[in-house]
């Protein structure tokens, strides 16, 4: 929650500044506009060599049309005209000259519905963002702590605002779960998005963000300001205490209930005190590539993973090898036009590993090498088959032989488990489980597949539905009869309700943010296993969503409420 | 220099893809060359001319080359657009 003024950030709105120069700089200008297209071009061939590698040729040829426009011969005539003739400063008159072709060629990009138009506003951005001293033109500059509303925000963007001191995050597309919403969280900045109208923050001085209530308020009343700072002091006063002394997670009547932690950077890693935790259970590794916008070698995995497992300091880290889908490759590519590129839709998780199997090697052997540090764990994400699980086991096998040729060290009995987010692989989970040492239910991309929702709405309603709880059910009882491990790491865990839910259907390991920690800790100390399980069938009788939140709800306000 | 008309054959006219190819080839010649359409003269290096063009499907492009290798320029480019571009 967080209060303040706002920084509406128009994305494509440079803002290039309108200066004349003196005919003695012209030459200065002309040479910078050089620099900036050959670093442009360097850029762009790297994601075409990305794209070539780990895609495929079609892909890799949209890029040769971007080049070719970041090249063209006609701009560089008519941007140097202008720059000789009129004195203006290069990135006005690169962006006067661009603008010209964009609008120009609004329309007829746009009229071949089937076909790959070339992105302008990339070609644009790139340019002006080499121009400019430190991404100035192009990166959202805050001249004082506010609240950044726009209509998307990226990683970068993201990193960049963070090191600002952002108070908050905004945006009209986004999503809970997209890379923004899992950076944000990590950053602990409160983010909110799918509003509709973001105009109508714009200058607004009085912003009051509220995350957990899903809501931010303009023009907060005197009532609601002193509200917000209660609040905040209540937050602020509760963290400092439970701090101290956590110790073991049990529910009131003794049973121990694992409280993991999900992670994707090493700096979040750092924030982690061992002796008040009891382990990672879940380590987005594809965020390495998306902090470094490219897929880092094995030597560079190593070292990033080893200092997890080392942090931890003996504590157990599931890492989980890389999750790239349409939207996790497109924002690593942070190119718009993948944006609107079905392509991708199907293309994620181990299966695009298993077609750029180099890609796995790499990782699992960077992964097996630091498993000589410490603890690890290792599972694969959005499996929908036995086939993929049978595959990735038998590359982790030959790399594992590898390593013993050239008689490097290694865990020889790392668990491996898989994600169950499919409803594929529910269907034939009995024989996978002969296969695995573990599973995790990601319930984020679960619900997405069984219900049929969209990555980008809100999650919370979804959580709660009874086809979603049946599935984990079915995974809790196969896991029990093949006596294999099972927990829970999507969003739903973090949401006491919810998380009723999951340990009334036997739900017993659960890996959640950071941030939750303290107020899931806390409410398992209150809780009556025994009370909660004849929950489940409720639960299993229910007809939908609703249904279930009422439930949970009616426990919650009997049971947990004051004290307890 | 030498000019010759051409019919743009491809099912959307002179759009970003065949655009791209036909730049490719222009773009291989030491001759300048150029594109004729509605009035407008444009250098058929450039990309983005190319598409402010907008040539519709079945229209009659010159396509005009000054320079050393302009033969072999006007003969290939009118080849290529005769194939569509290599496209369809």
């Amino acid at each position: 929650m967080t209060m303040g003024p706002v920084h509406y950030f128009e994305r494509d709105k440079f803002q290039v500044p309108q200066d004349y120069i003196r005919p003695d700089e012209v030459d200065e200008h002309l040479q910078r506009y050089e620099n900036a297209i050959r670093h442009a071009l360097k850029e762009l061939e790297q994601i075409r060599d990305l794209l070539l590698d780990h895609l495929d040729e079609d892909h890799a040829k949209i890029i040769d049309a971007q080049l070719m426009a970041l090249n063209d011969s006609e701009v560089k005539k008519e941007v140097t005209g202008i720059v000789k003739k009129e004195l203006k400063n290069v990135s006005w008159a690169y962006f006067d000259v661009m603008t010209k072709y964009e609008t120009v060629l609004e329309k007829t990009l746009h009229s071949y519905l089937q076909e790959r138009y070339i992105d302008l506003k990339d070609v644009k951005k790139r340019i002006l963002h080499h121009l400019s001293a430190k991404g100035d033109y192009t990166l959202p500059q805050f001249k004082e702590p506010a609240i950044y509303v726009s209509t998307r925000i990226t990683p970068s963007e993201l990193i960049h605002i963070n090191q600002q001191n952002v108070l908050g995050v905004i945006t009209q597309i986004g999503g809970y779960d997209s890379h923004a919403g899992i950076l944000a969280r990590s950053f602990q900045i409160p983010y909110l998005s799918n509003i509709a109208d973001i105009r109508q923050f714009i200058g607004h001085e009085n912003v009051i963000l509220d995350v957990d209530g899903e809501s931010a308020i303009i023009d907060a009343s005197e009532e609601e300001i002193r509200g917000y700072r209660e609040k905040a002091r209540i937050f602020a006063g509760s963290r400092r205490r439970s701090m101290k002394s956590l110790g073991e997670s049990k529910t009131k009547d003794g049973i121990p209930i694992q409280i993991l932690l999900n992670t994707s950077f090493v700096s979040e890693v750092t924030a982690i005190d061992p002796s008040e935790q009891q382990g990672i259970g879940l380590y987005r590794t594809e965020f390495l590539c998306i902090e470094k916008n490219c897929i880092p070698d094995e030597d560079e995995q190593f070292v990033a993973y080893t200092r997890v497992v080392r942090m931890m300091n003996n504590l157990p880290v599931t890492f989980r090898t890389f999750d790239f889908g349409r939207d996790k490759l497109v924002e690593m590519l942070d190119l718009d036009m993948f944006h609107k590129d079905d392509f991708f839709q199907d293309f994620g998780g181990i299966r695009f590993c298993l077609e750029n199997p180099e890609l796995l090697r790499t990782q699992l052997k960077a992964l097996l090498r630091a498993s000589a540090y410490g603890p690890i764990q290792i599972m694969f994400p959005m499996v929908f088959s036995l086939e993929e699980v049978l595959k990735s086991k038998e590359i982790l096998r030959q790399v594992a032989e590898k390593l013993d040729e050239e008689d490097i060290v290694y865990d020889h009995h790392i668990p491996i488990g898989i994600m169950i987010e499919t409803e594929e692989v529910l269907g034939d989970l009995e024989n996978v489980a002969n296969e695995v040492d573990f599973f995790s239910v990601g319930t984020n991309d679960l619900s997405l597949f069984l219900l049929g929702t969209s990555r980008e709405t809100s999650f919370a309603r979804n959580d709660y539905h009874p086809l979603l709880y049946g599935a984990i059910e079915k995974a809790v009882r196969t896991a029990r009869q093949r006596e294999i491990g099972i927990s829970v790491c999507g969003e739903m865990a973090s949401d006491p309700l919810a998380l009723l839910g999951l340990l009334a259907v036997g739900i017993r390991v659960v890996s959640i943010n950071p941030s939750a920690y303290q107020k899931v800790f806390e409410m398992i100390q209150k809780i009556d296993l025994n009370a909660v399980e004849p929950l489940a069938e409720e639960i299993r009788e229910a007809e939908s969503a609703f249904q279930v939140y009422q439930v949970l709800k009616k426990f919650h306000t009997e049971n947990l409420r004051d004290g307890g | 220099m030498l000019q010759i008309p051409v019919k743009i054959l491809n099912k959307h006219g002179l759009h970003t893809r065949p655009a791209t190819v036909f730049v490719t080839k222009a773009s291989q010649y030491k001759a300048e060359i150029f594109v004729h359409y509605n009035g407008i003269r444009i250098n058929a290096k450039s990309i983005l001319g190319l598409l402010i063009l907008a040539v519709e499907p079945g229209a009659e492009i010159v396509i005009e080359a000054d320079g050393e290798d302009e033969q072999q320029a006007i003969q290939e480019l009118r080849a290529l657009a005769e194939n569509k571009f290599n496209l369809e």
